[in-house]
Formats: structure tokens, sequence, C-alpha cells
């Protein structure tokens, strides 16, 4: 007890024990993220889509790919049943041919017609996915879509598959990227040359071209789209992933594992990558939402997502025919979209500055 | 203080060494032999830039290449030679059987791993071991090299410490494999005082534990007394003297390491003197004509130096590359 207490005292009496408490990097960096308001709220909103997204095939909301041909282009509407505005809409009509044809009132003819679609929008059923259900009783809060498919649903849904591009997009260039540029880097000499001459020829080539000619050659799925993205978003990674290990690669601490016997590999991905890691994480999150954009500029010109699957490219270039009759179908994707690119990119900048210990906007 | 046991563990024989620059061919190394022997210290003392760290990096094959080239020689370690391995055996003999301390402690750890991941990628690396062994093993050579605590302190980062308890990091993680040489590129350069006085004793100890031969690159003669058995002085890249530390400081044979021993500060004698020092500057190791490279600032200069470069004169068991001393053969 006494020797314990004794030896206590004299670690803490020697210089060379006082224990420094450490702070790793990503401690830090969250700390740092932790006071930037705007960052914690594109994070916030990031992982609210994510778990939307993730949760999707639980979530209590209808198939995205149902269709109810009645149903289609019904306004949004939070407290009315699609029947009810079948029948809203309906009355409209036939009250505005009335009105054409110089009547105030509905004659026998069209009530009866209203009354029929009553009753029919109040029994008639349907067997949706196994169970039997009333199919007029279905609430669309989102509205419907060209074919009365639910737009709540194909909103989430998109989401699924815009975010699912963009990330895997991003970790297949990074992963990409930070082979070649590593190599690059670290090989120097004739392999930097060539890999660099490759990477300046490529930047030369419109991707977006490159991309088109990829799609059309390979045919249009989803598959397909993730390699095409791929293939041509990697160029900057490499760049950025190359100059860093350069700049590392003649440190001490790599002659130092050279000395005790490393082979490259080793020391290139894990001694060296690591230490490029805090770039390549800001680099990511500010990538996701250009290849979301650059799949919805895709998608806009047709070479996107095939139907019946949905991004929120494919939902916004369906929402532009009509924008004027059904503006909610151009307007909701669009909101979706812009509030997921913003937090992204919030949380990119606000990643940034966290993990850069030289930033001026220290916090 | 020599080991009675004298079998060579490491011999060097003519390496030299060159870069190829814009300028020309840089001889760094031109023509060094040295052999160590088990258990001894062997101590290469020479000014900045005159080819200890190149000779030390070309015997473990580091030289950065392009620009370096070793041109010839052979550094047999225990026989065999270094220079004729494949590239895979050379990575099992660096760690293994010979590691490198280096001179600035605050780099040479990966900062973004914990030490004990270091650590144990040394162990594993050379001696095949699985990792919780790999573990014990490092926390083992953390105290030995006296790191408190060393169960817990095994698993921070480097930059929760200090110099001088990175350095003892290093030299842990360089005897963890119980190497045959241990080579200590300047290991107390960056280091104040105090830390480096037990540094050395760290180095020491453990050699002698180990029974470890050591080569210490350093341009400070007081830590080469305390601790070296042999010297080798360089000067442009070729070692100009070879002797016993005892009979080196007694009765330093080359004007060069007269003139390294004088312009050491001294206690004994009177103050308010001025500081010997060498007048002049190193050559430029680019083109040396085949003379003294050490005749321009010699103050015993003789024709024969400006026409020849000295040969290897023995002289009471010692070599030194003198004209001075070529009757006395």
């Amino acid at each position: 007890m006494d020797t314990a207490i004794k030896e206590s005292k004299d670690t803490y009496l020697s210089e060379l024990n006082q224990p420094i408490k450490g702070v790793s990097l990503w401690k830090d960096a969250w700390r740092r993220l932790k006071k930037n308001k705007m960052a914690m709220f594109g994070l916030v909103v990031v992982i609210i889509y994510a778990i939307l997204s993730i949760t999707a095939p639980i979530l209590p909301i209808y198939s995205y790919k149902y269709q109810v041909i009645e149903h289609q282009y019904l306004p949004p509407s939070l407290t009315k049943k699609a029947g009810e505005l079948m029948i809203e809409r309906e009355e409209t009509l036939l009250l505005a041919m009335a009105e054409k044809m110089g009547r105030n009132e509905l004659n026998d003819q069209e009530r009866e017609k209203l009354s029929e679609l009553k009753a029919r929008t109040a029994t008639e059923t349907r067997k949706i996915s196994g169970k039997v259900v009333k199919v007029h009783d279905r609430r669309y809060i989102l509205g419907t879509d060209s074919l009365g498919r639910d737009l709540l649903a194909r909103i989430i849904y998109g989401g699924q598959v815009s975010i699912a591009i963009g990330v895997i997009g991003t970790i297949t260039s990074v992963f990409i990227g930070i082979i070649i540029g590593a190599l690059a880097g670290y090989l120097g000499g004739r392999v930097d040359y060539i890999i660099t001459r490759i990477i300046d020829v490529m930047y030369g080539l419109p991707y977006m071209m490159l991309v088109i000619i990829l799609m059309a050659l390979f045919g249009r799925n989803i598959l397909n789209l993730f390699f095409a993205l791929a293939i041509v978003s990697w160029l900057t990674v490499a760049r950025v992933v190359r100059g860093q290990i350069i700049s590392l690669k003649n440190s001490e601490f790599v002659e130092a594992a050279r000395s005790i016997g490393s082979s490259t590999g080793r020391i290139v991905f894990r001694h060296l990558v690591p230490n490029t890691l805090g770039v390549i994480v800001v680099f990511s999150t500010l990538s996701i939402p250009s290849f979301i954009m650059l799949e919805s500029f895709l998608s806009f010109l047709g070479l996107g997502v095939q139907a019946p699957f949905a991004s929120w490219g494919s939902l916004v270039s369906d929402g532009v025919e009509g924008m004027n009759l059904y503006p909610w179908r151009l307007f909701f994707p669009a909101i979706v979209m812009v509030v997921f690119l913003f937090a992204m990119n919030f949380l990119g900048d606000g990643l940034r500055d966290a993990l850069d210990p030289k930033s001026k906007n220290k916090l | 203080m020599q080991t009675m046991n004298n079998d060579l563990v490491l011999q060097v024989t003519d390496l030299r060494t060159y870069f190829n620059t814009d300028d020309g061919v840089v001889k760094a190394v031109d023509g060094v032999s040295f052999a160590l022997r088990t258990g001894e210290t062997l101590g290469l003392v020479g000014e900045s830039g005159c080819g200890k760290s190149v000779s030390c990096l070309s015997v473990m094959k580091l030289i950065p290449s392009p620009p370096g080239r070793i041109m010839s020689g052979q550094a047999l370690l225990r026989g065999k030679n270094i220079f004729d391995l494949s590239a895979d055996r050379i990575r099992q003999i660096r760690g293994g059987k010979i590691s490198m301390i280096f001179q600035d402690p605050m780099t040479s750890l990966n900062p973004f791993l914990r030490i004990s991941t270091q650590m144990i990628e040394t162990i594993q690396l050379h001696q095949g071991t699985d990792k919780m062994q790999a573990k014990d093993k490092a926390i083992d050579m953390l105290r030995l090299v006296g790191i408190p605590n060393p169960g817990k302190r095994v698993d921070d980062y480097p930059h929760q410490f200090s110099g001088g308890m990175r350095q003892r990091v290093m030299i842990g993680m360089a005897l963890s494999c119980n190497p045959e040489v241990l080579i200590a590129d300047e290991p107390s350069t960056a280091l104040d005082v105090t830390i480096q006085a037990q540094i050395l004793e760290i180095i020491k100890n453990l050699s002698v534990e180990f029974g470890t031969a050591v080569i210490l690159i350093t341009h400070d003669l007081g830590v080469v007394a305390g601790m070296c058995d042999n010297i080798c002085v360089m000067y442009a890249g070729r070692i100009v003297e070879k002797a016993k530390v005892d009979d080196l400081y007694q009765d330093p044979k080359h004007p060069y390491t007269q003139g390294l021993i004088k312009s050491v500060p001294r206690l004994d004698k009177p103050g308010k003197q001025r500081l010997y020092s060498i007048e002049g500057q190193p050559p430029n190791l680019i083109d040396l004509p085949d003379v003294c490279t050490f005749y321009p600032r010699c103050e015993y200069a003789m024709d024969i130096c400006r026409q020849k470069y000295p040969p290897e004169f023995v002289t009471d068991g010692r070599a030194v590359r003198c004209w001075l001393y070529k009757e006395e053969k």
C-alpha cells in the first residue's frame, strides 16, 4: 500500500512521467465541428435523410411502383383521401363543362355519374401486395405522378437511389483515386510520369460525354451508371492523394518504416494513406453532392435511372412536363434534393474547417 | 572493454555511394571500409556532409535510388553480402538483423499510428509471432528502455510522448527483434543534454545486454569518448583515421583528427582562450581530383598531398590516410 502511494508520487514527480492527455485528431475535429452550427444542421439533415432512405422498406408508405391509373395527377393533400380528391376533381371538371354549355347546375346524367363515382370510391377494393385494401382510401401527402404512383414513396425511394449513387460513386472514386494516387506519389519516377499523364489526358476529355458514351455502350442500368461515374471521377482524388504522398514520403517516419523492413505496399497503405485521410474525408463529403448532381443531370437527360426506379433527378425530369398544371411533381423532389445538397455542402465545409488544424476559420 | 569474442558481424569493404545530380556526380561515400565485431561499438565521426549517414544507409540499402547509386563495395553481414540479396531478403535484414535509430525522434514515428501498432508491426514482420505475443514483447521492450507504465503507454500515440520518450520508443522498436547491428544515426542530437546522456546510457546498456554491435554516428566527440570502442574519422567521403578510442584521444595522428580534438572546448585549460577551429570549408564532393582532400586546410600540407590521395598507412596498429606517416610504414 505504502509503496504503491510512493510509487504513484514518484510517477508524478518525474518530469518524464507526466501523462499527456491525448486528444485524437477525430475527437478534436468533432469538438470543432460541434461548434459549427451550420455543419451540425447539415449533419442532422443528412442523418435524417440516411435513416429515411435506409428504413424506406419498413416505413408506412405506399409502394413506389404501384400504379393506380385513376389516381394520376392527384394534388398533395394532408387531410383528404384519394377518393375525395377524385370526386372533387370530377365535380370541378363537370361544372366547368356545364358552364361551357351555358348551364349553372349539373344535369341529372352528370349527377348520376358523380354519385356512381362516389359509391365506387367508397367500396372498391383491390389486392395490393397480398392485402385487400380499399384503394380509394389511400392518402397521397405529396400527390401522385402521371401513373398514379405515390410521390412521397417515390421521393423516398428516389432518395435511396440518389444517395446510394452519391455514396457508392464517392467510395469507388476515392478508392481508385487513393490506390493510383498513392502509388504514383510513392513510386515516383516513370510510374508517376505515366499515371500523371493519363490523368491529364482524362481531365482533358469532356467527362460528361464519356459518361454518356459509356452509358450508351453498356446499357442503361444503375450498375453501369455507378461504373461510368466512378471511372471518370477518380482523377481529382488521385491528384490530391499523390500530392499529399509526395510531401510525406520523404518524412523520417517513412524512412524509419523502411529501416524496419516494411514492404512498399505496407508503407504506402499503412503509413502514408492514413496521413492523408483528413483531406480525403473532406473531399468525399463534398463530392457526394456533386455525384448526386451528376446523376440528376444524367437522369434529366434520360440517361440515368430507368422506370420504375426513381431518383431525384428522374423525378424532377418527370415533373418538368406539365409543371404549370401539376407543380407539386416538380416542386417536392426539387426541394428535397436542394435541402440535401445544402446540408451536405454545409457538412463538408464544416468538416474541412474542423479537420484542418491550420484552418483560418478556427473555432 | 571489448568482448573477447572477436568474430565479425559486419564487414564493409570499399563502399562507394555516388549521387547523380544536375551539377555532376557527388561522391558522397568513396571507398569506405570498416569492420564491426560482436558487442563492439564503433563511432563514425565527421563534419556534416562527410558521408557518415550515407555509408550506414548504404549498408541497409536505403539510399534513395535514383539519384543515389552504390557503385561498388561489399557489406558482409556474417559473411553474406547484403548488396547481392533480393529486395525481399533485404527487407528481412532491415529491422531483423540491422536496425536503425534516427536523429529526430519527433518525426520518425508515424503520427497517425499508435506506438503499439508500430512496434507490433516490426515484431510481427520479423519474428512471425501472433499479435498478443508481439504486444507483450513490445511492452517488455518499452519497460527495458525505461518507459514507466508501459502496459498503458503502449497504446498511446506519438504526440503523447516527449522527445526523449519517443527516442526511447525508437530504441525499443529498433532492438525488439534482437538485431545484430544497431545503427544509431545521431541519436542524441535533437535532444537536450540531460536526456542525451540517458539515451546514450540506454543504448549502451541494451547493446551490452543483447550483445548488439552498435555503429554510432555522431559529430560529438564527447559522446564518442564515452560510448565507443573504436572510432572511424571520416572526411569528404573517406575514412581518414581508424583507431581505438583511447589511442585516438591521446595521440591523434591525422591532422584533421588533431584539429577536431583541439576544437573541443576544454574545462581543464585556462579560459579566455580563443577556441581552435579548422580553417576553411570542407570540399565540394563533385569532381574531386586525386589529391588529399584535406590539404587546403592542413597545416602540414606537403607537395605530395597535392598530387595523390594517400593510401592507408598503418602505424602503431592504426590506419591513417595521411602522407605524414609514409616513412613509418
